[in-house]
C-alpha cells in the first residue's frame, strides 16, 4: 500500500566518526577529488582537513535520514526541479 | 492543482538538459592566490553582440512622476533621474560624474561595494548617451544615460567577470548576459560589477574570506551584515554610488541585502528573467533580479530585464509579462491614495510571533563550531539587544499591516501550508548542493583550494545520494501544491520572514523596507519586510509596495555619509579587517 505522505519511519543507525570518514573518502576518491591538497589543521587557512571532514561527518548524520524520513507516495508527485514553471506550462 | 501533463512536462525537462549550461571555455586552470579588489578594469574590445535578444513585448514607457528638487543627482531615484535625463534638464555626463565621485570618495576607503569600476567606459558611453538624448529630442531608450551597477556573476562583454572566486579571476566573457544586454540596450550605463560572495556562495568577500563589502548604514559595524551574496549590488545602491543593480538569489540574496539596506528588491518567478550568461550557482534556484530604491525603480528594471528568452529555455512558454509599470502607477479613491486592486494579504504564524525573551545566562553550544558546521541551523541569539531588536521588528510589521488596511487590503491570519516545517527546513534547503557540486565538479576534481573558503558546502553536496536528491526535487512539488492550496486559495500575496521557502519553489518574493532600529548598531539600520506572489505575479507584489510606499517614506531615507556614521557610532574599526570562516559561510550560505 503506498505510503501516506510525511509519515515519519525513523531508523536510527549511529555510525562513528571513522565509519563515517572512511565513507566520505571513498566517495570523494571515487569522484576523484583529493583533500589531501589542504593543510591538515589549519585555522587560519580557509579551509582544513580538519574542519571540512567534520563538516561531512554532520552533513551525512543529518540531512540525508531526515530526507528519507519523509515518506511519499510512489505513485505520488514526480520530482519536479521548476514547479513553478511546470504549473505555468501546464496553464493552471 | 491538477496532475502534471506528464508528456509536456517530460518535454520540457528534455529540452532544458540539453541546453545545460557549461562553464565558459578557455578557463585555465589558476592556482589559489589572494584576491583583491581590482581598479584596473580588464576591458578588452567586444567579440560579439550579445546573444539571445528575441524580447517581445511592448515598448516601456517610464512613468511620470512628481519630482523632487535635490542638491545632489545621486540622491535621484532612477526613474527621477531618468525623467531629467529625458528632459535635459541634466545631462548623462554630470550624473555619472556625481557617481564616481562617490565612487571615489567612499568605496575603497569604506564600502568596498565594487570590484570594478569600468570609469574610462562609463564615460564614453555617457558622452554618447547625451548625443543621443539630444538628437532625440525627450524620445528614445528609457535608461538611457542610467548608470548601473551589475553583480559580478552576470557577463559583460569585454569587462572582466569573476564572480569573486579563483575559478573565473580572468576571465573576460565575449558577450553580455540577456538581462544586462536589455538594460544596456534600453539605455543603461556598466558604471562597475559589484562585489559578491565567491561563486555567490555567501556575503562578498574574497575567496579565502576576507570580508569586502559593509552595510551602507553601518559601514563601521562588523555585526551588521551587508546582506547576501549581491551585497555589493546593495551597497552601491544604498551608498548612492549607482542609480539601481542587478542581484541573484539562490537563498535570499536579493531581498535580503534589500532587506538589510532599506532598498526595494524583486525576486521573480524562476524563468521569468533569463539566466544566460550568468554564472550559475545553481540551475534550479537561481534567479536574477534589480535592488532598486523603490517599487517605481524595482518594476522599471525588471520591466526591461524580464521575457521569454530563446537561450534559456527555463524563460518560454510562460504567460506575458505583466506591465509592471502600470502596476505602479498611483491610484486614488476618495482623494486618498490606493490600492489598484482588491488585495488580501495572508499573515503566516511567524510574521508576528512575540520574540523569545533573552536568555538570563550566555547559552553554551554543546558542539564545536567545526562539528557543527553543515548539520543544523545557528542557534537562536538570545541576547538582550537581539530581543529589543526583534520587538522593534515585531512592532514595524504590525504597523505595515495596519498601513496596508488602512490602504484598502484585507489582511487575513493563516496557518502554515500542509508540511511547511519539513519541506522548508534546514535538510530539504540542502537539497540544493549537489546541484551546486555538479556544475563545479571539474574544479573540485582539479583542486579543491579553488573554492576557498567556501569550499565545505561543496564537497557536502557530492555526498548528498541520488536518491534523497530525487525525495528532495519531490518534496518541491509537494510544498508547492501546498503553499498554492492552503496559502494562494485564500490570498493574493503572503508575508515571509526568510527567502528559503519561496526560493525552493521558483515564487516571486519582494523585499523592502518598512521601518528603522537603532537598538543594534546604535545607528539607524533599516527594517524589511517581505513578501512572496504566487507564480508570476509580481505585478501584485509591487502594486503592494509602490501603494505603501506613497504612505510611507522608509524608502526615501539614505545613510549619512561614512564620516558622520564613524563619528555617530564611536567606532575606529576599518572595513576590511575582518575575515568570514567556515563557520560564516555556512550560516550565510545562498
Amino acid at each position: 500500500m503506498p505510503q501516506a505522505r510525511g509519515e515519519a519511519r525513523r531508523r536510527t543507525v549511529e555510525l562513528s566518526d571513522d565509519e563515517l570518514d572512511a565513507y566520505i573518502e571513498a566517495r570523494l576518491k571515487l569522484l576523484g577529488v583529493d583533500l589531501s591538497v589542504l593543510p591538515e589543521e589549519d585555522e587560519d587557512a580557509p579551509a582544513d582537513q580538519r574542519r571540512i571532514m567534520a563538516s561531512a561527518r554532520r552533513f551525512l548524520r543529518s540531512t540525508p535520514g531526515a530526507i528519507a524520513d519523509y515518506a511519499l507516495d510512489p505513485l505520488g508527485p514526480p520530482p519536479t526541479i521548476y514547479p513553478s514553471e511546470v504549473r505555468a506550462w501546464n496553464d493552471e | 492543482m491538477s496532475e502534471l501533463n506528464r508528456r509536456r512536462f517530460l518535454e520540457r525537462m528534455t529540452s532544458l538538459s540539453a541546453t545545460a549550461m557549461v562553464a565558459p571555455a578557455g578557463l585555465a586552470a589558476t592556482a589559489p592566490r589572494a584576491s583583491a579588489r581590482s581598479d584596473a578594469p580588464t576591458i578588452v574590445p567586444r567579440r560579439s553582440a550579445s546573444r539571445a535578444r528575441g524580447r517581445v513585448g511592448r515598448p516601456l514607457v517610464l512613468p511620470d512622476i512628481e519630482r523632487r528638487q535635490v542638491a545632489d543627482l545621486t540622491e535621484l531615484t532612477l526613474v527621477e533621474a531618468a525623467a531629467a535625463l529625458r528632459d535635459r534638464e541634466i545631462s548623462a555626463v554630470e550624473l555619472l560624474e556625481a557617481y564616481l565621485d562617490r565612487i571615489d570618495r567612499w568605496d575603497e576607503a569604506h564600502y568596498r561595494a565594487f570590484n570594478l569600476v569600468a570609469s574610462a567606459e562609463a564615460r564614453e558611453a555617457a558622452r554618447v548617451a547625451d548625443a543621443a538624448l539630444a538628437a532625440r529630442s525627450g524620445a528614445g531608450d528609457p535608461l538611457t544615460g542610467i548608470p548601473l551597477a551589475i553583480k559580478d556573476n552576470y557577463f559583460t562583454a569585454g569587462v572582466r567577470t569573476t564572480a569573486n572566486s579563483y575559478l573565473y579571476e580572468d576571465f573576460v566573457p565575449d558577450f553580455d548576459a540577456t538581462s544586462w544586454a536589455r538594460l544596456r540596450d534600453a539605455g543603461a550605463i556598466l558604471l562597475g560589477k559589484t562585489q559578491m560572495g565567491p561563486l555567490a556562495t555567501t556575503a562578498a568577500s574574497t575567496p579565502d574570506g576576507e570580508r569586502t563589502t559593509r552595510n551602507a548604514w553601518a559601514p563601521f559595524s562588523e555585526e551588521v551584515s551587508p546582506g547576501g551574496s549581491s551585497s555589493g549590488s546593495a551597497t552601491a545602491v544604498a551608498g548612492r554610488m549607482a542609480a539601481s543593480s542587478t542581484g541573484t538569489q539562490t537563498g535570499g540574496s536579493i531581498t535580503n541585502p534589500s532587506n538589510a539596506q532599506g532598498l526595494t528588491g524583486i525576486k521573480p518567478t524562476m524563468g521569468r528573467v533569463s539566466l544566460h550568461g550568468i554564472l550559475p550557482l545553481t540551475y534550479t534556484r537561481d534567479h536574477p533580479g534589480p535592488l532598486a530604491r523603490d517599487a517605481i525603480d524595482a518594476a522599471a528594471m525588471l520591466a526591461v530585464m524580464a521575457g521569454p528568452d530563446p537561450a534559456d529555455p527555463r524563460s518560454m512558454g510562460l504567460p506575458p509579462v505583466p506591465d509592471y509599470v502600470a502596476a505602479v502607477r498611483p491610484v486614488d479613491r476618495a482623494g486618498r491614495p490606493a490600492l489598484r486592486r482588491p488585495l488580501r494579504v495572508g499573515v503566516l504564524p511567524d510574521f508576528l510571533r512575540e520574540p523569545e525573551p533573552p536568555a538570563t545566562e550566555p547559552e553554551q553550544d554543546p558542539t564545536p563550531d567545526a562539528d557543527r558546521v553543515g548539520s543544523a541551523p545557528p542557534p537562536p541569539d538570545r541576547s538582550e539587544s537581539r530581543y529589543r531588536r526583534e520587538l522593534t521588528i515585531g512592532a514595524a510589521r504590525r504597523a505595515a499591516l495596519r498601513t496596508l488596511e488602512e490602504l484598502g487590503a484585507e489582511v487575513l491570519e493563516l496557518g502554515f501550508p500542509r508540511d511547511w516545517e519539513t519541506l522548508t527546513s534546514f535538510h530539504f534547503n540542502n537539497v540544493r548542493l549537489p546541484e551546486r557540486s555538479e556544475i563545479f565538479l571539474e574544479h573540485l576534481r582539479d583542486d579543491v583550494r579553488k573554492f576557498g573558503v567556501s569550499l565545505s558546502p561543496w564537497i557536502n553536496g557530492l555526498l548528498l545520494p541520488g536518491a534523497e536528491y530525487v525525495r528532495g526535487q519531490r518534496g518541491r512539488l509537494v510544498l508547492l501544491r501546498s503553499i498554492l492550496d492552503d496559502v494562494f486559495g485564500r490570498c493574493d500575496v503572503v508575508t515571509q520572514t526568510a527567502p528559503f521557502p519561496f526560493d525552493m519553489v521558483g515564487l516571486p518574493l519582494i523585499g523592502f523596507p518598512i521601518g528603522f532600529e537603532t537598538e543594534s548598531a546604535g545607528v539607524p539600520r533599516p527594517i524589511g519586510g517581505m513578501f512572496g506572489a504566487e507564480p508570476y505575479a509580481e505585478d501584485r507584489l509591487l502594486e503592494l509596495v509602490a501603494a505603501y510606499q506613497r504612505v510611507t517614506e522608509w524608502h526615501r531615507r539614505r545613510p549619512a555619509d561614512p564620516d558622520e556614521l564613524r563619528e555617530a557610532s564611536g567606532s575606529s574599526s576599518e572595513p576590511g579587517s575582518g575575515r568570514y570562516d567556515l563557520f560564516d559561510v555556512m550560516e550565510r550560505g545562498e
